[in-house]
């Protein structure tokens, strides 16, 4: 059975400093990560504010 | 979100008007004011009113209603909240400020401590920022201002990234709207809005309490 493709991004919060990885699919925050620097193979998201 | 009265338990069920760009400070109000804490109120003020926030503390708004409701629903209207801690401060106002603080951090708000150099700050609050008020206090308030302006735009960005779950894009448009009153993170909050089935929700459910905003104007 073919899996509905997830689009995970990560973005880093400024408070803590760490990254945040996000499911967009199912507009989901799903981890925090503890270490420094961002997570291995998932792209982080640029922002964009609209205008 | 749902938000829940302190004074009964209830789920609050009215829309609580935002007051954007305002600063919150939580300290003593009452009679006698401890040596130092006047001129530390002062200095903060002074910075967040150059950084173009209104400064408000519990004696600013009158209700005429319970004072605890009415402290609670500044803070839920609010983005950001200053703790002035003096020294020598009694108990029950060092219990009266982390209480807020408390409640500020649970409903999402920012928090900064402001403590004189020799007030303690309890060890459940060893992790919110704080900063002495020292000879360098404007230029770390100053710093804490400008940050500011990182977090709304983490909070819009966040907000854009998890449209599909229009809850809580709402809730991030909202902190990220009350940061800076920028209309532009309420219209993303109304187009999440409409495309989303919320919009066909009562107005007093808790979906259209939260987008409430969206339907504000400047």
């Amino acid at each position: 059975m073919a899996s509905k493709k997830k689009d995970i991004v990560q973005v880093k919060n400024p408070r803590s400093g760490h990254y945040v990885k996000i499911d967009r699919t199912e507009g989901r925050i799903l981890a925090h990560k503890k270490s420094a620097g961002p997570y291995a193979n998932i792209p982080v998201a640029r922002k964009r504010k609209a205008s | 979100m749902i938000v829940y009265r302190p004074t009964d338990g209830d789920a609050h069920t009215v829309p609580i008007a935002t007051r954007c760009r305002t600063c919150f400070l939580m300290t003593q109000l009452g009679e006698p004011i401890p040596d130092g804490l006047q001129g530390i109120r002062d200095r903060v003020e002074a910075v967040f009113v150059a950084e173009g926030f209104d400064v408000i503390d519990a004696d600013s708004i009158t209700t005429g209603r319970d004072f605890l409701h009415k402290i609670w629903e500044i803070i839920a209207s609010v983005p950001v909240g200053i703790a002035i801690v003096p020294e020598g401060a009694k108990p029950t106002t060092l219990a009266n400020i982390f209480y807020e603080v408390g409640l500020m951090q649970a409903l999402g708000k920012e928090t900064l401590v402001v403590k004189a150099p020799k007030a303690t700050v309890p060890s459940d609050f060893v992790r919110t920022e704080y900063v002495v008020a020292n000879a360098w206090l404007e230029k770390k308030l100053k710093a804490f201002a400008v940050s500011l302006h990182e977090r709304e735009m983490h909070y819009g960005h966040v907000g854009s990234l998890v449209e599909n779950n229009p809850l809580l894009a709402l809730d991030y448009f909202r902190r990220a709207y009350l940061l800076s009153g920028d209309a532009t993170w309420r219209e993303q909050a109304a187009a999440v809005l409409e495309a989303s089935d919320l919009s066909e929700r009562a107005t007093d459910s808790v979906e259209m309490i939260l987008a409430s905003f969206t339907r504000e104007t400047n």
